[in-house]
């Protein structure tokens, strides 16, 4: 996946807001990458840009060679939102089924694939449950879920578990490395939590502030599989987390001095 | 539903008797107290409850008005049923089944109505005048104009009912077509979902819960519209019961009426209820 010279602005009242200039960034298949910046830096837009949500303002972006085309989702690529937007009214089955139904799989199959995407992601006995009734972890892992029941090969994620307290959090990375290592989709992972991205990626690409452009690159060469807990208690991860942090740390002041 | 305390059925319990008592004997005080016993209670205005119960036999035939039992094996319940063709039966029959038909063009109607000019911004912008124009004219003053149009049989109660429902549903459906929220229609479009898939799969079901809110009230509005339409010219049913109670000056005859269009509501607005906490059942325990 290919990013070239992405731009981006909005309208705010009369003035024009710069979201994003020029963002140009190669992801290789397979590849863990997190977007890092300070709230309302673009990664989001960049994002969304690529999942074909939103036009590009300037520049263009290639998957696996091919130029994406504005409101044509591509069935590659999967997208777990920040918020979570399961249909309350379908249950955990129904909503993880969701893609295969659209695809129009035979109900046999779907059955099938759905009753294993729910014994992975440890919500077994919760298949006819609605998601009113089900706490925001769960919620969060029904959304992964019905993402990648589908076999997207990119996996777009916007600060998904931005909602999550600490220990959630927690169990969620320790879910979605576990599909990623069998798996290896590429995934793009935006976020704000320098720990999360530690954990998660194999590269960092951090924004500015707004406008957001890329600030500079990390790889994050920390040993796999990763243990979500353990990890943080290496020298490595300390030494990382440090760098990155001083890095980081100088475009929140920029952010608030705005 | 949570079953009520005893105390509190004793109290509705101890209510209800009350009120017989006062209607039934209320006015035999009004020589000795009148000041004390509004000249309401009249039994010439709101008849009395054992009057009710004497007219409801003899509309619905079980009695004679002299106040024989109207045997059924002698025929007697048949030809009174024949020979008195707007009978408690009839009337009632004729009312509901005005009402249904009323009720089911009106949100159907409605409901595809509020979803092609909720979803559309141009549809809705040209319609939005006329629509707020319309809509501002009490339905009910179109009830004579309806009956002229479509005469005195069924079709004019169904249109006034109709009318009625279906600005009610319509509204609801448009606030709920226009607040869909636009995570779920995202989520489904980078799922694959087509403009017709997303429609089905995503608009219609979260539209819904604003629709199945209507139905309530579109039920009792149903109601009211078939009997207004009665009141304007009828051949038969609850309203024309409740007119022609009204030239012979029989007040029992009137109550009657009333007490079978409440019981009717409350059976109505009931089954509504039953049916929306079933298909909201995703809502979750606080949404009831």
């Amino acid at each position: 996946m290919e990013v070239r010279g992405l731009s981006k602005s909005f309208k705010l009242g009369t003035a024009m807001i710069e979201a994003v200039h020029d963002v140009s960034f190669t992801v290789c298949k397979g590849e863990f990458v997190a977007l890092l910046g300070p709230s309302g830096c673009g990664k989001s837009t960049v994002l969304n840009m690529i999942s074909t949500l939103l036009a590009p303002g300037g520049g263009e972006i290639l998957i696996d060679g091919v130029r994406a085309q504005p409101n044509k989702a591509s069935p590659q690529v999967g997208y777990v939102f920040q918020r979570d937007t399961l249909f309350p009214w379908r249950t955990v089955a129904e909503n993880i089924g969701y893609g295969l139904e659209l695809a129009g799989i035979a109900r046999a199959e779907r059955a099938e694939r759905v009753a294993a995407c729910i014994e992975q992601a440890g919500l077994r006995g919760f298949a006819d449950a609605y998601p009113s009734s089900l706490s925001g972890g769960m919620r969060q892992r029904v959304a992964l879920m019905r993402t990648l029941v589908v076999r997207p090969q990119i996996l777009l994620m916007d600060e998904p578990f931005g909602a999550l307290d600490t220990h959630t959090k927690i169990d969620m990375h320790e879910v979605l490395l576990r599909i990623w290592d069998r798996e290896q989709q590429t995934v793009l992972f935006v976020t704000h939590d320098l720990s999360e991205a530690l954990t998660l990626a194999d590269r960092i690409i951090m924004f500015s502030a707004r406008p957001g452009r890329i600030k500079e690159m990390f790889a994050v060469d920390l040993p796999r599989p990763r243990d979500a807990v353990t990890l943080r208690e290496t020298p490595h991860y300390g030494e990382l987390f440090t760098r990155i942090w001083h890095s980081l740390g100088e475009e929140f002041i920029k952010g608030r001095a705005e | 539903m949570k079953r009520l305390p005893s105390t509190t059925l004793l109290w509705q319990g101890a209510i209800c008797i009350a009120i017989l008592a006062i209607w039934q004997w209320g006015f035999d005080l009004h020589g000795r107290f009148p000041n004390l016993v509004p000249d309401l209670l009249d039994p010439y205005f709101i008849s009395k409850p054992s009057e009710i119960v004497n007219q409801f036999l003899v509309l619905g035939c079980l009695k004679t008005s002299l106040g024989a039992w109207n045997g059924w094996t002698n025929g007697d319940f048949g030809r009174c049923m024949a020979k008195f063709d707007n009978n408690l039966w009839t009337a009632t029959w004729v009312t509901l089944r005005n009402t249904f038909f009323g009720f089911l063009t009106g949100v159907s109607s409605g409901f595809v109505l509020g979803l092609i000019l909720g979803r559309s911004d141009r549809l809705s912008a040209v319609f939005q005048p006329f629509i707020t124009a319309v809509n501002s004219i009490p339905r009910i003053a179109l009830a004579p104009i309806i009956v002229l149009a479509f005469g005195i049989g069924d079709s004019s109660k169904v249109v006034t009912s109709w009318i009625v429902v279906v600005f009610l549903v319509f509204y609801n459906t448009f606030a709920g077509a226009r607040s869909v929220e636009p995570g779920f229609v995202s989520a489904a479009r980078l799922l694959g979902a087509s403009e017709w898939q997303i429609a089905r799969t995503v608009i219609i079901p979260s539209t819904m819960a604003w629709v199945f809110a209507s139905l309530t009230p579109a039920i009792s509005f149903a109601l009211i519209g078939v009997i207004v339409g009665e009141f304007i010219g009828a051949e038969h049913g609850i309203g024309r019961l409740i007119i022609e109670s009204e030239a012979r000056g029989e007040a029992s005859g009137m109550m009657v009426a009333v007490i079978i269009l409440m019981v009717v509501g409350v059976i109505l607005s009931m089954l509504i209820w039953r049916l929306q906490t079933y298909l909201l059942r995703w809502q979750g325990e606080q949404a009831q």
